[in-house]
C-alpha cells in the first residue's frame, strides 16, 4: 500500500468536529465535562463500561457506592473507523494483481487513522470481518495499523469471484457488525468506510451508530465500474459474495436506468446521513487518495 | 398442387444450423461484480421490458425459419394445374390485312389482336411451344416454335398491319408447316385471330383449329373510285363514296387540287350503298388529284378514306389510222405502249377535230394540217411518181433511227413506185432497183409535215409484213415519228407492287424523303399518296392508291367456319401448369426484410467497451 509518502502531507490536518463530546482521557480540546486535571470537578456515578481506575476507591470504601472523580480537564476524542473488508469492497478482475478499490478504501483508511493519530486522538480501527486495532495513541501505531489492515486483505481467488466466500466470516453484514459495534464504542467519532452494498440494507446499522454517542462521518467508496459501468450486452452478472446470479441484457437503457437508481440510491444514503447530524461523502475510488482526502474531505468539511 | 422439383426439400435440412446458431446466441457472457444489489433493482424496473427481450428472441427465430421454409418450398418448384385455353403446341395466326386497321375497336383491330396474343403467351406453361405467323399480302413467321416468352412478345411487338388483302392460303401452309405432325398426343392447336373479311380460304385449315374474331361492327365509308376525265372544261374528278356499313351515314367529303381545296360536299350515303360525285373545272395542268373524306359517322377503317389520281401528262400519243385494213398494219400498232389509235376507213371520218400525234396513211388520203407526222404507205397522193420497178433486192441502207435493228434483206416486194421525192424526204433503204423506203423532216414552223417516213409500195404486194423487220420497222417509225413524252410508268399503283423505272431516277416519296432508284426497280411503295419521279429532264408522278374494294368491307365475320367445323365459342376446359415459385421467393423476402427490421429494434448498444 502507498500511502507512506501521503502521510507526510496529512501531518497538519485535524478533524473537524460539529459539537463537543465528552471524552474519556486527557486531550488537547475544550471538554463541557470536567475531566481529570489537575483541578478537582466533581463526582458522578459510576455508569458500567466506564475505566474502574477512575473510580475513586475512598469514597467507594466510605459509601459502598462507585464514583468517579471528574476534572476540569482537556477533552480527548476517540475515532473510530470502521472499514468494510467485505469480498464486494475487494473485488478484483481475474487475474489483477490488486483490488484498485480495496487499495484505495484501505489507504483512506490508513489516512484517517493517520490523522487521528498525529492529533493526539484516541483511534480505534475495525473491519467487518470483526478484526480490531486499537485503541492506540500517538504516530507510532500508524505501522501497526498499515499491517492490520493489509492482514484483511483477501486471496486473490476469493476477491475475483473463482472461490465463494466463506458464510460466515467473510460475507458481510453491515447491520450486524455496526449494531455489535455501536453496544460499546466510547462517544466520538465514527468514520465508516464501505460501499454500503448488502442485500440487508444498512438503516438499523447505522442507525445504531449514530445514536448520540458517536458523530457518523460516512465515505461512502465506490469504484468506477460501479458508478459507470462499462459492460454491455447479454449478461449473466453474478454476486460476488453471495453467487447469486443476475441475466440482464444490456442496452442505452438499461445503463441510463442503472444510473438513475445508484443516483437514488447514494441519495437516500445522504439524506438519512444528514438527518442525523452526520456528513456523508460519495468517493470514486478510481480517483487519487491526495485529491479525496486534501481537496474533496476538505471542502466537505470533514478535516482542517 | 403438385412439385416439379422434390429433390430441393433436402435443402430445408438448413433449417438445423439455424437452430443451433440460435441456440448458442443464447449463451450469455458470465460477469461477476461486486454486488448486484443494484442490478437486481433495475432488473424489477424493467419487468416489462424483458418480455419483449424474450418474444424478440423467439419472433427472430421463427422468422428465420420461416424465410427458409418459403425459400425452400420455392426451390422445389410447386406448381398448380390451372384451367388454361392452351396446351401443348400452339399455332397462331395472325390477320394482318388492311381491314384490322379498322377502328371499332380501340385502338385498332390489330392491337386489340395483340392484345389477346399477348394473354396467350401469358397462359403458356413451361412445356407449351408458340409459333406465331402474321398474314397480310406476304405471310411470315415472326416466331418459330419457341417457349420464351419475351422473345415472342418482342415478335409481336413490331408486327403491323399491312395495306394489302392476306393471303390465307399461304398463311395457312406456313400454319400447317409449323405445326409439324398432328398425332393425336401431341396435336396442335391452331389460333386464328382476324376479323373473317376475305378469309374464305380460312377453310383449308384441318386439325384442331379455333377462331377468335376480332372486330364488332362494319360501318366504313371509302372513296371507291377517283378518276379525272378530261372534259372541255378542263378536267374532271369523278368521286365515288360507298357506305360498306350498316347505317346510313351523312359524310364530308373534299377534293383538292394539289393541296388546294377544290370543293367539299357533304353527301347522305345510305347503308351499303354508294353515292357518286363530279367536280368539274379543274386546271388541266394539275399534277394530281386528292379525294378524302373529312367527316363521317360510322367510319371505321381510315386507309380507305383517301383516294390520289394523277393527271398523267399524255405519255400516250394519239394515232389515226386511215387503212381499208390490213390485220398486219393494225397488230404491229396494237402492241405499242402509249400509242393510242384511231381507226378510220374513210378520209371523212375524222374523230374529234384535234390534230393526232402522227397519222398512218395506208393507201388513202385526207387532209392533213400542218406539220404533221405522217406514215405513208403505198399510194399516196402527195407526192408524184413516175413509173415502178420491181427489182427490189437489198442494196444499201442508211443509218437512221427508224431501222434501228432492222434487217431489210429477205424483204421481197413485187412492185414498187417511184415516188418524185422532196428534198427533204431523203431514201433511207435502197434497193437494185431504186429506193424502197424514205424518211425525212421538214422544218419551219408552218410547214405541212414535221417528219415523214414513205413506204413506196403497198404492203400487199410484199413479205415486209411477214417479216421480223417489219414490227420493229414500225415501233422504230412510231417512235420516230412522235416521240413519247414523259416515263412509261403506270399513273396508279397498288401498295407493295414494284415500279419498273429506270435506273437513276429519283423518286420522292409522300413524305418528303427522296430515293433514288437501282436496276431492280422502285419498291418503297408503302406509303399511300403522290410520288414525284425525275429522269434526265423528264418529270412525271404516280400514286399508290389503296383502292381495295374488298378489304372496305371491313364487316367481321365472327362466324367463320374453320377446318371445317364451325367452332364453338366456348372453350373445352384444358390445363396448363402454373408455376408459383415466384410468388413464394417474394414472400421469403418479405420475411427476411421484417426479420431484419426486428433484429435492429432490439439491437442492444455496442459502443461500448465490453468488460
Amino acid at each position: 500500500m502507498q500511502i507512506e509518502p501521503i502521510l507526510r502531507s496529512l501531518s497538519s490536518l485535524q478533524f473537524v468536529q460539529p459539537r463537543r463530546r465528552p471524552g474519556v482521557t486527557t486531550g488537547e480540546r475544550r471538554s463541557p465535562r470536567r475531566g481529570r486535571s489537575v483541578e478537582f470537578a466533581d463526582y458522578r456515578d459510576y455508569t458500567p463500561g466506564d475505566d474502574p481506575r477512575r473510580v475513586d476507591w475512598n469514597i467507594y470504601a466510605r459509601l459502598e457506592r462507585p464514583y468517579i472523580k471528574l476534572y476540569e480537564d482537556e477533552e480527548d476524542l476517540t475515532v473510530h473507523v470502521l472499514l468494510d473488508a467485505s469480498p464486494s469492497m475487494q473485488w478484483r478482475e481475474e487475474n489483477a494483481p490488486s483490488s484498485p478499490k480495496w487499495e484505495r478504501a484501505s489507504q483512506l483508511a490508513v489516512a484517517m487513522c493517520y490523522i487521528t493519530l498525529i492529533s493526539g486522538d484516541r483511534l480505534v480501527i475495525e473491519t467487518s470481518s470483526r478484526a480490531r486495532y486499537g485503541p492506540k495513541r500517538g504516530v507510532a501505531a500508524t505501522s501497526g495499523v498499515i499491517e492490520f489492515i493489509e492482514r484483511e486483505t483477501l486471496p486473490a481467488e476469493i476477491a475475483d469471484g473463482r472461490v465463494s466466500p466463506n458464510r460466515v466470516t467473510q460475507s458481510t453484514n453491515l447491520n450486524n457488525w455496526w449494531k455489535r459495534y455501536a453496544l460499546d464504542a466510547r462517544p466520538g467519532l465514527c468514520i465508516v468506510i464501505s460501499d454500503f452494498l448488502d442485500p440487508d440494507g444498512y438503516a438499523d446499522g447505522l442507525n445504531a451508530l449514530g445514536s448520540s454517542r458517536l458523530d457518523l462521518n460516512v465515505l461512502h467508496t465506490l469504484s468506477p465500474a460501479e458508478l459507470d459501468p462499462e459492460f454491455a450486452g447479454d449478461l449473466r452478472l453474478r454476486d460476488i459474495e453471495t453467487s447469486a446470479t443476475q441475466d440482464i441484457s444490456l442496452d442505452d437503457a438499461a445503463l441510463n436506468q442503472y444510473r438513475q437508481r445508484l443516483t437514488q440510491w447514494t441519495g437516500e444514503l445522504s439524506e438519512f446521513c444528514r438527518r442525523r447530524g452526520g456528513k456523508y461523502h460519495l468517493t470514486d475510488t478510481g480517483e487519487a487518495v491526495e485529491k479525496i482526502v486534501l481537496r474533496d474531505l476538505r471542502h466537505a468539511g470533514w478535516i482542517a | 398442387m403438385n412439385i416439379l422439383n422434390p429433390i430441393a426439400l433436402v435443402a430445408a435440412l438448413l433449417a438445423i444450423p439455424i437452430v443451433l446458431l440460435y441456440l448458442l446466441r443464447l449463451q450469455r457472457r458470465e460477469q461477476t461484480v461486486s454486488s448486484t444489489l443494484l442490478w437486481r433493482q433495475v432488473i424489477l424496473d424493467r419487468e416489462a421490458n424483458t418480455l419483449w427481450q424474450r418474444l424478440r428472441r423467439n419472433l427472430l427465430l421463427l422468422l428465420q425459419l420461416l424465410t427458409l421454409a418459403f425459400l425452400v418450398f420455392a426451390l422445389t418448384r410447386p406448381y398448380l394445374n390451372l384451367p388454361s385455353t392452351l396446351s401443348g403446341r400452339i399455332v397462331v395466326l395472325l390477320d394482318g390485312s388492311a381491314s384490322m386497321r379498322a377502328t371499332d375497336v380501340s385502338p385498332t383491330r390489330f392491337d386489340a389482336a395483340k392484345a389477346e396474343v399477348r394473354k396467350l403467351i401469358d397462359e403458356l406453361g413451361p412445356n407449351n411451344e408458340m409459333s406465331l405467323i402474321l398474314v397480310d399480302g406476304s405471310p411470315r413467321a415472326l416466331a418459330s416454335a419457341t417457349t420464351n416468352k419475351s422473345e415472342l412478345n418482342a415478335a409481336l411487338d413490331v408486327a403491323q398491319p399491312s395495306l394489302a388483302a392476306a393471303n390465307w392460303s399461304a398463311g395457312v401452309a406456313l400454319a400447317a408447316a409449323a405445326a409439324g405432325s398432328n398425332s393425336t398426343d401431341n396435336a396442335a392447336t391452331t389460333l386464328i385471330l382476324s376479323d373473317g373479311v376475305n378469309a374464305d380460304d380460312l377453310q383449308l385449315l384441318t386439325g384442331n383449329a379455333r377462331f377468335i374474331p376480332i372486330g364488332v361492327s362494319g360501318d366504313n365509308i371509302s372513296i371507291s373510285n377517283l378518276s379525272l376525265r378530261k372534259t372541255n372544261r378542263g378536267l374532271a374528278a369523278f368521286v365515288r363514296v360507298t357506305n360498306t356499313g350498316s347505317q346510313d351515314d351523312r359524310v364530308l367529303v373534299s377534293v383538292h387540287s394539289e393541296n388546294v381545296l377544290l370543293d367539299a360536299r357533304t353527301l347522305n350515303i345510305p347503308a351499303g350503298q354508294s353515292v357518286s360525285w363530279t367536280v368539274n373545272g379543274i386546271d388541266p395542268l394539275t399534277a394530281w388529284v386528292r379525294a378524302s373524306i373529312d367527316q363521317a359517322n360510322h367510319n371505321a377503317l381510315p386507309v380507305d378514306d383517301v383516294a390520289y389520281v394523277v393527271n398523267a401528262k399524255d405519255a400516250t400519243r394519239r394515232a389515226l389510222l386511215l387503212t381499208p385494213g390490213n390485220q398486219f398494219l393494225e397488230q404491229a400498232l396494237a402492241v405499242l405502249p402509249n400509242l393510242q389509235v384511231t381507226r378510220a376507213i374513210t378520209p371523212s371520218e375524222q374523230v374529234d377535230g384535234k390534230p393526232y400525234d402522227l397519222y398512218v396513211l395506208d393507201g388513202l388520203s385526207m387532209t392533213l394540217p400542218a406539220r404533221a407526222n405522217v406514215l405513208f404507205i403505198g399510194a399516196q397522193s402527195i407526192f408524184t411518181t413516175s413509173g415502178s420497178f420491181s427489182n427490189t433486192a437489198f442494196v444499201r441502207a442508211e443509218q437512221h433511227p427508224v431501222l434501228e435493228s432492222v434487217d431489210w434483206r429477205p424483204v421481197n416486194t413485187s412492185e414498187v413506185r417511184r415516188v418524185n421525192t422532196p428534198a427533204w424526204l431523203k431514201p433511207v433503204i435502197e434497193g437494185q432497183g431504186g429506193r424502197l423506203l424514205f424518211a425525212g423532216e421538214m422544218t419551219g414552223e408552218n410547214a405541212p409535215f414535221g417528219r415523214v417516213v414513205l413506204i413506196p409500195f403497198e404492203l400487199r404486194r410484199s413479205d415486209l409484213p411477214l417479216q421480223v423487220a417489219f414490227p420493229i420497222l414500225i415501233a422504230n417509225t412510231i417512235e420516230w415519228l412522235a416521240p413519247p413524252q414523259g416515263l412509261n410508268i403506270p399513273a396508279s399503283v397498288r401498295p407493295g407492287d414494284v415500279v419498273a423505272l429506270p435506273r437513276d431516277a429519283i423518286v420522292q416519296l409522300p413524305d418528303g424523303n427522296r430515293v433514288a432508284v437501282d436496276q431492280r426497280g422502285f419498291a418503297q411503295t408503302d406509303q399511300l399518296g403522290v410520288y414525284k419521279v425525275q429522269f434526265k429532264d423528264v418529270n412525271s408522278t404516280f400514286a399508290v392508291v389503296f383502292s381495295n374494294p374488298a378489304e372496305s368491307k371491313i364487316t367481321p365475320n365472327p362466324n367463320l367456319q374453320v377446318g371445317g367445323v364451325t367452332p364453338s365459342s366456348e372453350v373445352k376446359p384444358q390445363y396448363s401448369q402454373r408455376e408459383m415459385w415466384g410468388w413464394l421467393a417474394v414472400v421469403a423476402l418479405l420475411l427476411l426484410m421484417a426479420e431484419w427490421w426486428i433484429y435492429q429494434r432490439g439491437l442492444p448498444v455496442l459502443r461500448r467497451k465490453k468488460l
